[in-house]
């Protein structure tokens, strides 16, 4: 397996006063493309942090991360920005959908920063909501929608575009048992087809069989790494589906 | 992020709050609105001293007259306004017309009226550059004798000698039979004194100069050579003679000079100085008036610009408030793939568009207040700047209607500017953990 993202001895401290709080220490991991990993753990574990520095939305006090060949630690905010942009999608536990705008403009949002035309941004992102089932919806604001389909909104943004990581902060983390699974299904398929790395941050253990591996988080370190059995099942689930 | 998605995208967030951007634009209106009255004033103001002076005369003309010296001093010595002087004069750039001009005093009788006045001798040729204009006849030629240009207000500087009261003279200046005395006194004689044999000449009128003018509305026009003539005959009847070294024949008394542009005066002014004459121009008085009017426009400016300050801080203001309400959708854009550049220019952009509508409706707004001011405020305020009727209280020329809303824009663009800087600066992460 090809080292995508790589992680060396990544550490992060907060200073609360004059407290030093060791949110995660000596992390070392090594991610493939097209891989779903989840980072499996209980709150305050630190497994968001780790999301939030592989997303470049935090700076490690310590060590690298090598993402595609490329040092995010040593990155200025501008050039984050700009990798962000070009590589990552984000799906949130409470959606993030702009409020003032419908579903098509939340979607195509991202395409507006890249300085897509209006037209073309505006068609793929009638695609992506059709792709995710809410192709009756393009023009409903987030808050007349539910929370699943608030959550497919999202979903369709952090794919649109087709990038190469895509970064899930408990995506279900709202959503009933149900809908949690039609969202996962969702998710990963599509992650799958397109060949993207997939990282869920999530303490439910359910979700985490939707992964490759899991990768156990515990008081700021790694605790162990397990190879997802079920996967295999999961995956002919998924082909089966779509 | 391309422009117009930039600027569509500002203008929907202005929209989105509609009472508070029309709040804050209300501001910049008001703010506008005074810096520009104020100065319009200031403009009103200069304008009129200005209307006012050339009332007094030409503000294009040098008056030079001799520089007195001190006989006593002999190393200095006695610049002549000569024929030379006059050649002189106009090899200097930028001279349109030069003219020597001498004066006498006389009276002209027409009937039973008389009128003391002035006779200036000017060369006949020059007229028209000096802006002389007839409103009946024509002005004077080289070959005119015994005959003269009336100023403007002459027909009610007769009267009749023999007469208690003032009426007004029945004379028509280009008909009647006139005759010229150079006696200054004429029709007011002491009984008993000793009034000189003073010749009388059969004059002929060849046209009546445009009133409204105090330089030449009193007094008449005759050619030079001829009011040399008269100052001899004059000189002969009184048996004065000339003194030695004071004034020759081939001296003049003045010399004026016609400038081509009013900017060019105060340089031309200062080389005759140089040359070591003295000159005069109404346009000395106008420096020091305009200085007036620009110390009352600061002023008035200065206070207009504390109600457009109070207009930026009102932009920041909201400015500060919008990123508050939005920080969790900045931090969103963010996230998704908003480069730095575009939170800034996406900021920049409302509060420089707060400026520029303010500036735009500002201006519109002060267009409105300067003709109320001009239609019904000159009848009480133009008594209180002094200033005479049909001067406009308040002018916006044209370029302060592109600095004032450029000025706004400016102001929307400075007071945005560290409210943009500080929506750049959010934390990403911070911002969408904001529930």
């Amino acid at each position: 397996m090809d080292d995508f993202i790589v992680l060396k001895n990544l550490r992060k401290v907060y200073k609360m006063g004059d407290e030093k709080i060791i949110a995660l220490d000596n992390i070392n991991l090594s991610i493939g493309k097209s891989e779903i990993i989840c980072l499996l753990g209980t709150s305050g574990s630190g497994k968001s942090t780790l999301l939030n520095m592989m997303a470049g939305l935090e700076k490690p006090s310590k060590g690298e991360i090598i993402v595609n060949g490329l040092h995010l630690e040593k990155m200025s905010e501008s050039q984050i920005t700009k990798f962000r942009q070009l590589n990552v999608g984000f799906v949130f536990q409470s959606y993030n959908l702009i409020s003032t705008l419908s579903a098509m403009e939340n979607v195509s949002l991202g395409l507006t920063f890249k300085g897509v035309p209006s037209s073309k941004r505006n068609k793929i992102a009638k695609e992506m909501l059709q792709n995710v089932g809410l192709g009756d919806r393009l023009h409903h604001k987030p808050s007349q929608m539910s929370g699943g389909q608030q959550q497919r909104v999202s979903i369709a943004r952090a794919f649109v575009d087709n990038p190469k990581i895509i970064f899930a902060d408990e995506p279900t983390g709202n959503l009933d048992t149900k809908t949690t699974f039609e969202v996962m299904d969702l998710i990963t398929g599509m992650a799958k087809i397109n060949n993207q790395t997939l990282i869920i941050v999530t303490h439910d253990e359910e979700i985490s069989s939707y992964a490759n591996r899991i990768v156990y988080i515990r008081d700021g370190s790694i605790e162990k790494i397990t190879q997802n059995e079920i996967n295999a099942q999961g995956e002919m689930e998924n082909e089966a589906n779509l | 992020m391309n422009k117009l998605d930039l600027i569509r995208m500002g203008i929907k967030n202005l929209w989105r709050r509609k009472l508070r951007t029309f709040l804050t634009v209300l501001g910049v209106i008001i703010g506008t609105t005074s810096i520009v009255v104020m100065l319009s004033l200031g403009f009103g103001l200069s304008q009129g001293f200005e209307d006012q002076i050339s009332q007094w005369g030409d503000l294009t003309t040098i008056n030079v007259y001799a520089r007195w010296v001190d006989p006593s001093m002999p190393k200095q010595e006695q610049v002549k306004l000569d024929d030379a002087a006059v050649a002189a004069f106009k090899a200097i750039p930028n001279v349109a017309a030069v003219s020597p001009t001498i004066e006498t005093y006389g009276a002209i009788i027409d009937g039973r009226y008389v009128s003391q006045v002035p006779i200036k001798g000017i060369d006949p040729s020059s007229m028209a550059e000096f802006g002389f204009e007839v409103a009946e006849g024509r002005l004077l030629e080289h070959s005119d004798e015994l005959t003269l240009v009336f100023g403007g207000g002459m027909t009610n500087q007769f009267w009749d000698p023999n007469s208690r009261v003032w009426r007004e003279p029945k004379i028509d200046l280009m008909r009647d039979r006139m005759t010229l005395s150079l006696n200054p006194n004429y029709g007011y004689e002491q009984p008993g004194s000793d009034t000189p044999n003073y010749k009388e000449y059969k004059i002929k009128t060849a046209g009546v100069l445009v009133e409204g003018n105090w330089d030449t509305d009193y007094g008449v026009y005759m050619p030079i050579k001829e009011v040399q003539k008269l100052i001899k005959d004059k000189e002969k009847a009184e048996d004065v003679r000339p003194q030695p070294g004071s004034r020759d024949e081939s001296q003049y008394q003045n010399i004026n000079i016609k400038v081509n542009d009013m900017k060019n005066v105060q340089d031309i002014q200062q080389t005759i100085k140089d040359m070591g004459h003295e000159a005069y121009s109404l346009n000395d008085q106008l420096e020091t008036m305009k200085q007036t009017a620009g110390i009352i426009q600061g002023v008035l400016g200065g206070i207009g610009a504390i109600s457009l300050l109070v207009a930026a801080i009102g932009i920041t203001n909201t400015m500060v408030m919008s990123i508050y309400e939005r920080t969790k959708e900045i931090g969103i854009m963010k996230v998704i793939g908003a480069s730095l550049k575009d939170i800034r220019g996406l900021f920049l952009f409302e509060s420089a568009s707060i400026g520029l509508l303010g500036g735009i409706m500002g201006v519109a707004f002060s267009y409105i207040l300067s003709f109320i001011l001009n239609q019904f405020g000159s009848s009480f305020l133009g008594d209180f700047f002094g200033m005479g009727g049909e001067s406009k209280l308040s002018i916006i020329p044209i370029w302060l209607v592109f600095a004032a809303i450029g000025f706004s824009t400016l102001i929307g663009v400075i007071s945005g500017y560290g409210p943009a800087r500080r929506a750049m600066n959010l934390s990403a992460l911070d911002a969408i953990r904001t529930e």
